[in-house]
C-alpha cells in the first residue's frame, strides 16, 4: 500500500521511502537521513559529468513527456557567457496526478537538493520552483525548506563552501492548468499569462527572460540525488531488465474508484493488473474497474481487458494503446456512466484553455456543449461524427497539447464505449437553437 | 463585459463589476513595500514579480480590484490593462469580494467519480449560499466548483480560503463548516 | 543585400529563392500565392495563434504555422494540399461558431477576411447546434468601437498597441471560450495612431465610429494617395463614394509609413467634403465678382501681372508640380515664393522607424523649400506696394491686411475662397489634393506621387494646369498635357529632381537628389 498507506512489500520505495516522516521535513531531519552528501559531490564535479551519470541512468522526464533528462540538460551550452536557468515545475495540476504533492510535503529537501544538482549541471545561478497556487501546504513546507538551506549556506552564494552560487526560489502560480506547460511555465513566472509559446525557440535557446533554460519535473529532479549518491548502474537495476529504455522508479498516484487510493512507488514495468488488484485493492463495493486512464487525464482511456496486461513504463503503456504521461491514474468502475465523465473532463480542459489558437479556444468548448447536452438526452446520432470530426481538428494543430489532451478522451472513449452514449440518444433530430445577434 | 453561454463558466462569480466602492487604500507601504523590493531582486526584471505581488494585493484586501491592479502596475512598472489581463487569466485572484470563506471543491472526473456533486451540495445547502459563485447572505462563505486541486487520491479536496481539506464527504460538511462558524 | 546567400525552396510547385529568416507566408507572397492568415501581419511581432497559415511542408511530422516556420533549403510547402485544406476548414468552422454572422449591418462586410476565407474554401453550413457566446458591444473610445461577437481574439490589436504605440492599453481578457480583448476602465484608445487597430482587424470586431454604417466596402472606389497632413507623407487610399471622399486609409510604405498612418492624418479626409467650393473663374467687376470664362479669366490675371514683381504665397501643401510652374512665373518677374508651416504637436509612432505625426503640418515644405520658395511665419511681410500677389491655396486670416492691401492685384488659385482676403481681382478654381495629380516631397526629400482619387466640381483644375495657362497667358511657352509632363520640365530644371519620372517613382517614391543619405523617410 502506497502513501497516505504503509509502502506494500512489492513496492520499490526510493523517493517515497520518507513519505509520512515529518522529521526528515527539516533540514537536519533530511541530513540524518543521508541529505546533501549528493549535492556536495556534485558541486566538485564538472557539470558534464554529471550530465554523464544522469544519462548513464536512463532517467526519463516524470511530466509526462518522458524525455531523456541527461540529453535535456546537454542541451545547455555551458560557457556561452548568458544568464541559465532551471525550472522546476511543480504546477501539478493533471487530472489524476498528485505524486509531486507528496514530495513537496514530505521531503521537500530531496526536491531543493536535486534542484541544485540540476541548476549546477547545467550553469544555472538560478532555480524557480514554480508551484501550483491551490498547492497551501505544499508551498508552505517548500519556502520553509529553501529560507533553512539559504540559511545553512547549502544553497546560496558559496553552497556548500562550493564557491559557486546555486539560488533556490519558490514562485507560487495562481491558478492555471496551462502553466505545467513548460512555455507557458515560463511566461507565468515571467509575470506573463500562462500562453504556451511557440517553439522553435526551445528552452535550451530562449527559454526563461529569453535565456537558456531547462525545465524539470518535481519527481525527476527528486531523483537526481539519488542517482548521484548509488550511482547510474544501481538506478538502472530498480528496473525490469527487460526494458533498458525505462529505467529506475515510478511514482504512480492512484485515484476514483479504487479500494487504496494514494501515491505507489513501483519499479518501471510493473505489471499493471496486480498493481491495481493486489496493491490498489481494485474497484470498491465489489464492484468492476470498467476503465482506466493510466497517466493523467490527458492520455487514451483503456478497458480494463486492456490495462489488465499492460506494463507500468513507457512503453508497456504505449503497447496497452495508452500512455505513461504522469502516471496520474483514474480507476472508472462498472457504476460510472462513461459519456458523464468524459464529458466532465472536457469541462476541464475548456476550462483550461488558455484562448491562444483557435481550435482549442472554441473546440474544447464545443465538444464540452455536445457532450453535456448528450448527457442531459438531448443528443443525436450525428452528434458522434460531429464530434469526432471537431476532435480531429483539435489534435496536431495547435502551440500545446491541451486541445489534443482534450479530443483524447473524447476519441478513446466513443471507440470503447459507444454504447453508452448511444443509449443517452432518444431523439433524431435536435432543434436549432437560433443565434443571438448582435 | 458580462458573459453569454460558455461551455466553463459553471464557477464564474458573479458580483458587481466594479467591487465594492470603497476607495482604494494602497496596499505597498511600510512592510509589504519592503517586501515587495526584496522579492523582485529574485528576478531580472520587475515584471516577474507580478504574480507575487498581486498575491500579497489579495492577501492584503481580500479580492484585486481594479483600483488594485493600477497599483500593481504602478509598482512595477506596468500598465493596468496588461495587469488586468494577467489578473484575469488565473482563476485564483478574484476579480470580486468573496464571502469571510471562500470554499472550493474539486469536482473535475476523479473527484466526480467519487461523489464530489454530492459534496458540493452539501456546502451549497449548508452555508445558506444555495448557488454557486453567490455569497451567502450572512457574507461569510461563498461556495465555487473548481478544477482539480491535485490531491485526487484524497477525493473529495476541498480548500476554505488557504487551508486544504482531504477526503471531505457530505457527511463531513457540517463538521467543516464548524470550524469556521 | 544582394551578397547575403539565398535559400531555395518551392511553394506550390513554385521555386523561388529569398532571404535565409523570411518565413512561409513572406515567401509565398514572393512566389504569388496567398497563405489564407488572421493573426499575422508583417507590421507586428509574430503571434501564431489563429492557426489559419497552416501548410503541410514535406517530410515535416505536423502541419506547420507558416507565419512562424522559417524556409529551409530545399523544403517543399503545399498550401492547397488535401491536409492543410482541412486544417483551415476546421480552423474556420470554429471561428464561425460563436460568430454571429451579421454580415449584412456588419460594416466590415465586404473587406472581411472571415467571408473571404470562408466564401474561399470554408464550410458551407455550420454543425454547431449550441447557443451562441454573447458579449455587449464596447466604446473604446478615440475612434473605435469593439464588437466582441466577431471578434476572432488574433490580437493584433493588443499587439499593435503594445509593440508598436507603446501604450498598452488593450489585453486578453480572461481565458478559453470566454475571453475577450479588454480594455482597463478609464483609460481609452486615445493614443495618436490608436486608429489603425481598425484596420488591422481582419473582421468586423474593431470599427471605426466615425465611419459606423456610412457605407459599404463595395460601393467606394479607392485611390492612392498621400496624407497631407503633415510633413511625413505617410502613404493612403482615398475611398470616395459619389464623389465624395467617405475615408482615408494607409497604404503600405516600408519606406515612410510602414503599415500605419494617425488619426489626425485619417480623419483629415473632412477636410476635402467642406462645401462652398470654388467652382468657377471669377473676375472683380464693378458689380462685384462676375463668373467668366477659363479664357478671360487668365487673361485678366495675365494682363495684371505684366510688369509686376509676382509675390507668391502659396500653401505648403501644393504640388511639385504646380510650385515648379509658379517659380517659373516668380523669376520672370524677379519675384519671389513664400510659405508658411502650420505647426502642431509631434507625436510619434514609436515602435516604427522614423515615424510621426510631424510638428510641420504640411505635406510639400521640403518641395516648395527646393524648388525656390522661401518659408516663414510671416509670408506677407516682404510685400512691396506694386507686387502683384498670387495666393494659391492660402488664406490670409491673422496676417498684416495693411501689408496685404499693398498689393496691385491679388490673383486667387484656391479651392476654397481663402478666408479674410479683404479683395481679389482674379479668382481661379482648382482642384484639391484628392480632385488632381502630383507629386509631394515628404520632410526626408521623398518624393511621392498622389492620383486623382475624385472629380473636381464645376469649372475648378487641376492646379498645375491652371499654373500653366497662366504661364502661357503671360507668353511663357508651357504646352503641358499631363502632370507627368510638368514633372518631366521640373526634374530637367532642378538639379534635386534631376533623374526622377513618375515611372521611376513608382507607387512608393524616390529621394530627391542630395536628400539624406541613408534616409529611411
Amino acid at each position: 500500500m502506497g502513501y497516505p498507506h504503509k509502502p506494500h512489500p512489492r513496492e520499490t520505495v526510493v523517493l517515497s521511502e520518507h513519505f509520512g516522516a515529518a522529521e526528515a521535513r527539516s533540514l537536519d531531519g533530511w541530513k540524518t537521513r543521508g541529505g546533501y552528501q549528493a549535492l556536495q559531490q556534485a558541486l566538485g564535479m564538472e557539470p558534464t559529468a554529471i550530465q554523464q551519470v544522469v544519462k548513464d541512468s536512463g532517467l526519463r522526464g516524470r511530466g509526462g513527456a518522458g524525455f531523456p533528462t541527461g540529453l535535456k540538460w546537454s542541451f545547455m551550452k555551458l560557457g556561452d557567457g548568458k544568464p541559465h536557468y532551471l525550472c522546476c515545475n511543480a504546477d501539478e495540476s493533471e487530472p489524476g496526478t498528485f505524486k509531486d504533492r507528496e514530495i513537496m510535503r514530505w521531503t521537500p529537501h530531496a526536491l531543493i537538493e536535486g534542484c541544485a544538482i540540476g541548476a549546477y549541471a547545467i550553469g544555472a545561478e538560478d532555480c524557480y520552483i514554480y508551484i501550483r497556487g491551490e498547492f497551501t501546504e505544499p508551498l508552505e513546507v517548500m519556502e520553509r525548506a529553501c529560507a533553512e538551506a539559504r540559511a545553512a549556506g547549502v544553497t546560496g552564494p558559496n553552497a556548500m563552501g562550493s564557491g559557486k552560487t546555486v539560488n533556490v526560489w519558490v514562485h507560487k502560480g495562481a491558478g492555471a492548468y496551462i502553466c505545467g506547460e513548460e512555455t507557458a511555465l515560463m511566461n507565468s513566472l515571467e509575470g506573463k499569462r500562462g500562453n504556451p509559446r511557440i517553439k522553435p525557440p526551445f528552452p535550451a535557446v530562449a527559454g526563461l527572460f529569453g535565456m537558456p533554460t531547462t525545465i524539470n519535473n518535481v519527481e525527476t529532479l527528486a531523483a537526481v540525488p539519488h542517482i548521484l549518491n548509488k550511482g547510474a548502474e544501481w538506478y538502472k537495476k530498480l528496473s525490469r531488465p527487460d526494458n533498458p529504455k525505462s529505467t529506475g522508479t515510478k511514482l504512480w498516484s492512484v485515484c476514483g474508484n479504487i479500494t487504496r487510493p494514494g501515491n505507489y512507488e513501483v519499479q518501471m514495468g510493473f505489471p499493471f493488473g496486480e498493481f491495481l488488484q493486489d496493491l490498489c485493492g481494485g474497484a470498491p463495493n465489489g464492484r468492476k474497474i470498467k476503465a482506466v486512464i493510466p497517466g493523467g487525464s490527458s492520455v487514451p482511456i483503456i478497458t480494463w481487458e486492456e490495462a489488465e496486461s499492460a506494463l507500468m513504463d513507457y512503453e508497456g503503456m504505449v503497447a496497452a494503446n495508452t500512455m505513461l504521461g504522469s502516471a496520474g491514474c483514474i480507476v472508472i468502475d462498472d457504476a460510472q456512466s462513461m459519456p458523464k465523465v468524459i464529458a466532465r473532463l472536457a469541462r476541464f480542459y475548456a476550462h483550461e484553455s488558455c484562448a491562444q489558437c483557435t481550435q482549442c479556444r472554441e473546440g474544447t468548448a464545443w465538444t464540452t456543449k455536445i457532450l453535456e447536452r448528450i448527457v442531459a438526452g438531448d443528443g443525436t446520432a450525428e452528434d458522434f461524427d460531429t464530434l469526432l470530426s471537431i476532435a480531429d481538428n483539435m489534435t496536431g494543430k495547435t502551440i500545446c497539447v491541451l486541445s489534443d489532451s482534450c479530443a483524447t478522451p473524447v476519441v478513446s472513449g466513443l471507440q470503447r464505449w459507444k454504447h453508452e452514449f448511444e443509449a443517452l440518444i432518444t431523439r433524431t433530430t435536435i432543434h436549432a437553437v437560433p443565434a443571438l445577434v448582435g | 463585459m458580462s458573459h453569454g453561454p460558455s461551455a466553463s463558466g459553471g464557477a464564474a462569480l458573479k458580483g458587481g463589476h466594479h467591487g465594492s466602492g470603497d476607495p482604494h487604500v494602497p496596499v505597498f507601504t511600510g512592510e509589504t513595500r519592503t517586501k515587495l523590493d526584496d522579492l523582485v531582486t529574485r528576478y531580472p526584471n520587475k515584471q516577474a514579480a507580478l504574480l507575487p505581488a498581486l498575491w500579497m494585493l489579495q492577501d492584503a484586501r481580500g479580492w484585486v480590484s481594479e483600483e488594485g491592479m493600477a497599483e500593481v502596475a504602478q509598482m512595477l512598472d506596468l500598465t493596468p490593462a496588461y495587469v488586468q489581463g494577467v489578473v484575469t487569466f488565473y482563476t485564483m485572484y478574484h476579480q470580486h469580494p468573496v464571502g469571510k470563506y471562500f470554499i472550493q471543491v474539486c469536482t473535475t472526473s476523479p473527484c466526480g467519480v467519487c461523489g464530489a456533486e454530492d459534496v458540493v451540495k452539501a456546502f451549497l445547502d449548508k452555508t445558506g449560499c444555495g448557488e454557486l459563485g453567490v455569497t451567502s447572505p450572512d457574507g461569510k462563505f461563498t461556495v465555487i466548483e473548481v478544477e482539480c486541486l491535485g490531491a485526487c487520491g484524497f477525493a473529495t479536496p476541498v480548500m476554505v480560503n488557504a487551508d486544504f481539506l482531504e477526503s471531505v464527504t457530505p457527511e463531513t460538511v457540517p463538521d467543516v463548516l464548524k470550524r469556521y462558524g | 543585400m544582394a551578397d547575403t546567400p539565398k535559400v531555395n525552396l518551392t511553394i506550390e510547385g513554385r521555386p523561388i529563392s529569398v532571404p535565409p529568416g523570411t518565413n512561409l507566408i513572406e515567401a509565398a507572397k514572393q512566389a504569388g500565392v496567398l497563405i489564407p492568415h488572421y493573426c499575422y501581419h508583417p507590421g507586428l511581432p509574430v503571434a501564431g495563434v489563429c492557426r489559419m497559415c497552416l501548410v503541410e511542408v514535406e517530410k515535416a511530422p505536423k502541419l506547420a504555422p507558416a507565419c512562424a516556420t522559417a524556409v529551409a533549403e530545399g523544403q517543399v510547402v503545399h498550401v492547397h494540399s488535401e491536409k492543410a485544406r482541412d486544417a483551415r476548414k476546421g480552423v474556420l468552422e470554429m471561428l464561425l461558431i460563436n460568430h454571429p454572422l451579421d454580415c449584412p449591418i456588419c460594416d466590415q462586410s465586404g473587406e472581411c477576411e472571415l467571408q473571404d476565407y470562408t466564401y474561399q474554401e470554408g464550410r458551407a453550413d455550420s454543425r454547431y447546434r449550441e447557443p451562441k457566446r454573447f458579449n455587449p458591444v464596447e466604446d473604446f473610445g478615440g475612434d473605435v468601437l469593439y464588437v466582441p461577437n466577431r471578434c476572432i481574439l488574433c490580437t493584433r490589436c493588443v499587439r499593435f498597441m503594445g509593440d508598436v504605440a507603446h501604450d498598452e492599453v488593450l489585453n486578453v481578457s480572461e481565458r478559453g471560450d470566454r475571453a475577450f480583448i479588454g480594455k482597463f476602465e478609464g483609460k481609452d484608445l486615445t493614443h495618436a495612431w490608436a486608429a489603425n487597430v481598425v484596420d488591422l482587424c481582419p473582421v468586423g470586431a474593431l470599427l471605426s465610429k466615425d465611419f459606423l454604417n456610412k457605407a459599404r466596402a463595395w460601393e467606394l472606389d479607392r485611390t492612392a494617395s498621400v496624407c497631407t497632413g503633415c510633413s511625413q507623407g505617410c502613404n493612403i487610399i482615398v475611398e470616395t463614394r459619389d464623389n465624395v471622399v467617405m475615408r482615408f486609409r494607409p497604404r503600405s510604405n516600408e519606406s515612410v509609413n510602414q503599415f500605419f498612418m494617425c488619426d489626425e492624418g485619417r480623419l483629415g479626409y473632412r477636410e476635402f467634403n467642406r462645401p462652398t467650393r470654388l467652382e468657377v473663374p471669377s473676375i472683380l467687376g464693378p458689380k462685384g465678382h462676375e463668373a467668366v470664362d477659363w479664357d478671360v479669366a487668365l487673361e485678366a490675371a495675365a494682363r495684371l501681372l505684366r510688369g509686376k514683381r509676382a509675390y507668391v504665397v502659396a500653401s505648403p501643401d501644393t504640388s511639385n508640380e504646380t510650385l515648379h510652374l509658379l517659380g517659373r512665373l516668380m523669376r520672370k518677374s524677379n519675384g519671389v515664393g513664400l510659405y508658411r508651416v502650420p505647426q502642431g504637436p509631434e507625436a510619434p509612432l514609436p515602435g516604427a522607424p522614423d515615424l510621426a505625426l510631424r510638428v510641420d503640418r504640411a505635406a510639400n515644405g521640403r518641395g516648395a523649400e527646393a524648388l525656390g520658395f522661401t518659408r516663414s511665419d510671416t509670408p506677407f511681410s516682404g510685400l512691396k506696394a506694386g507686387d502683384a500677389l498670387i495666393l494659391v491655396d492660402q488664406d490670409v486670416t491673422g496676417a498684416d491686411l495693411a501689408a496685404v492691401g499693398q498689393a496691385s492685384a491679388v490673383i486667387v488659385l484656391a479651392s476654397w475662397m481663402p478666408a479674410g482676403l479683404p479683395r481679389a481681382e482674379v479668382v481661379l478654381p482648382i482642384a484639391t489634393t484628392v480632385e488632381e495629380e502630383g507629386t509631394l516631397t515628404n520632410l526626408r526629400g521623398r518624393v511621392q506621387r498622389f492620383m486623382q482619387a475624385k472629380a473636381a466640381p464645376g469649372l475648378a483644375r487641376p492646379s498645375w494646369f491652371v499654373a500653366s495657362d497662366l504661364l502661357g497667358a503671360t507668353g511663357e511657352s508651357a504646352a503641358y498635357f499631363t502632370a507627368g509632363d510638368v514633372f518631366a520640365a521640373m526634374s530637367a530644371a532642378h538639379e534635386a529632381f534631376a533623374g526622377l519620372s513618375y515611372d521611376t517613382l513608382g507607387m512608393r517614391g524616390l529621394p530627391i537628389a542630395g536628400a539624406m543619405a541613408g534616409a529611411t523617410a
